[in-house]
């Protein structure tokens, strides 16, 4: 069932191509060591690497929040980037902080309440919506976000370690939510993780990291046709064999 | 007044009361002439006495330091947010802001009377002895906004611009409001030094006045009465802060 009042336009890949970067000026740190990744239209990758690796740093590249070095990136103005904290606005009510995701979307100004209302119910938070976000539990602000990235109608989105602050309980079922509302909607999904079970329970695809200056080693197959623990195995395997694994 | 709230206001009251007992202790044992240092007594009575006349002088002070704590309010936070915004501000004005709390300002207080009418040099006084804590806050505050904030809203969409006004500036009023309360309690010493200098109305004129005539019950009123001021505007910036700051008050968590 579709979410009415959801609409976000389907069919853009994320192509990223020879992406390099380096920080700092003395001497400059390579963080990005030639990144090639595709994820095609409608489907979900996960990245997982070692902390530090440069993860959260290829999702600024890919929102065009940094400029790389070099290599080129393709939908960088339809990604919506949803980092690890929920990063409400504390001085915004729930449903003012959902609504934030039409606004920045344009959306006519009589409609992003409408909007909000139906993300509110669609992520199961009516009843809060008139709650400051301090007053919630931690799920429940996550839950927020993913409305507030929802409302954004961008037809990719970037989840940087999304419940990494969350206890496993929450996280499991925070989960449930992620997959039914992508199921739902189909926005092309590029995800960052340090949980190898969450890539896998996620995603289509897991793609491997190696340690700093970041390159993808691996590319596993974790859709439905493919066996968890065997998924899980084999990125663990290209971990401990990109030297990931300290 | 229920039981709860007398029972908080109790310990509030007990330095006060102890200085008063002291201070009539004092009277009792030294018994000093009433011009060196009046009993309470005594400046309770000569306050309720010139209750007219220290009416007259305490809303000439209260309108001074009124205008004077909004000016410092709007022009700080103004330039706060200039030298936050603008690199160029920061490194030309900023050094400048700091440098000039290092002059005495009450020493400047005879020259502002020379150049300026005595109501406007009253005024700049004030202004400048609380414009300090506003810009100094507000500046702090506009660099505290959580980077997860503002990375949250580039990454869907929101322009720079965007960001100042709705992630920033929401972000530091907490922070300037702090500034803002400082600001409330100086703003009265800065009126009370013009009108020492400069001015024939207003509770620092009275003090001065009262004092060269040995009217010292009256002084000590004309004193209290300018605490009361000081913790009036405090209070009234403490109750401006809860009503636009709601989300800063903490309501028990909903159990879901």
């Amino acid at each position: 069932m579709p979410a009415k009042g959801v609409q976000v336009p389907h069919g853009t890949d994320i192509r990223i191509e020879g992406v390099r970067l380096a920080l700092g000026d003395d001497p400059p740190m390579p963080v990005l060591g030639g990144v090639d990744l595709h994820v095609p239209a409608g489907t979900v990758a996960a990245i997982v690497g070692p902390s530090g690796c440069g993860k959260s740093t290829l999702l600024d590249v890919v929102a065009g929040l940094a400029a790389p070095d070099a290599g080129s990136i393709s939908g960088a103005d339809s990604v919506a980037l949803m980092p690890q904290r929920d990063a409400l606005m504390p001085w915004l009510t729930l449903r003012a902080n959902i609504a934030l995701g039409a606004e920045l979307a344009s959306a006519p100004r009589d409609d992003v309440g409408r909007r909000a209302d139906e993300a509110i119910a669609r992520l199961g938070l009516t009843g809060f919506a008139d709650h400051y976000p301090h007053a919630l539990s931690g799920g429940m602000r996550q839950r927020a976000a993913l409305a507030r990235t929802l409302l954004a109608a961008r037809p990719a989105w970037l989840l940087d370690e999304p419940f990494g602050a969350l206890d496993a309980l929450t996280r499991t079922g925070m989960h449930d939510v992620l997959r039914d509302l992508m199921r739902e909607v189909r926005p092309t999904v590029l995800l960052v993780t340090h949980d190898i079970a969450e890539a896998v329970a996620l995603a289509d695809r897991v793609l491997v990291a190696g340690p700093r200056p970041m390159a993808i080693v691996a590319d596993i197959d974790a859709g439905d046709g493919a066996d968890p623990a065997h998924a899980a195995d084999a990125v663990m395997s290209a971990l401990r064999t990109a030297g990931a694994l300290a | 007044m229920s039981r709860r709230r007398l029972r908080r206001l109790l310990p509030v009251l007990i330095l006060p009361l102890l200085a008063i007992a002291a201070w009539q202790v004092a009277i009792w044992v030294a018994a000093p002439r009433e011009w060196m240092l009046p009993s309470p007594a005594a400046v309770a009575g000569a306050g309720w006495e010139a209750r007219e006349r220290l009416w007259f002088h305490a809303q000439w002070t209260l309108m001074i330091s009124v205008i004077a704590l909004i000016i410092s309010a709007a022009v700080g936070a103004a330039l706060a947010y200039v030298i936050a915004r603008s690199r160029m501000a920061r490194l030309a004005i900023y050094p400048w802001v700091i440098v000039s709390q290092v002059i005495p300002l009450v020493a400047l207080a005879p020259l502002l009377v020379l150049w300026l009418p005595p109501f406007a040099a009253i005024l700049v006084l004030a202004v400048l002895m609380s414009i300090f804590p506003v810009i100094v806050a507000g500046v702090d505050g506009l660099g505290a906004a959580h980077p997860d904030l503002i990375r949250a809203t580039r990454g869907l969409g929101a322009s720079e611009g965007w960001t100042w006004m709705h992630v920033r500036v929401p972000a530091a009023l907490p922070r300037l409001f702090t500034g803002l309360r400082m600001a409330a309690v100086f703003v009265v010493s800065g009126a009370v030094v013009g009108e020492l200098v400069a001015s024939d109305r207003g509770l620092g004129a009275l003090t001065r006045l009262s004092a060269g005539q040995f009217e010292t019950p009256l002084t000590f009123a004309a004193v209290v009465l300018l605490a009361l001021i000081g913790l009036g505007l405090f209070g009234a910036i403490a109750v401006a802060e809860r009503l636009a700051l709601p989300w800063t008050r903490r309501p028990t968590r909903p159990r879901s």
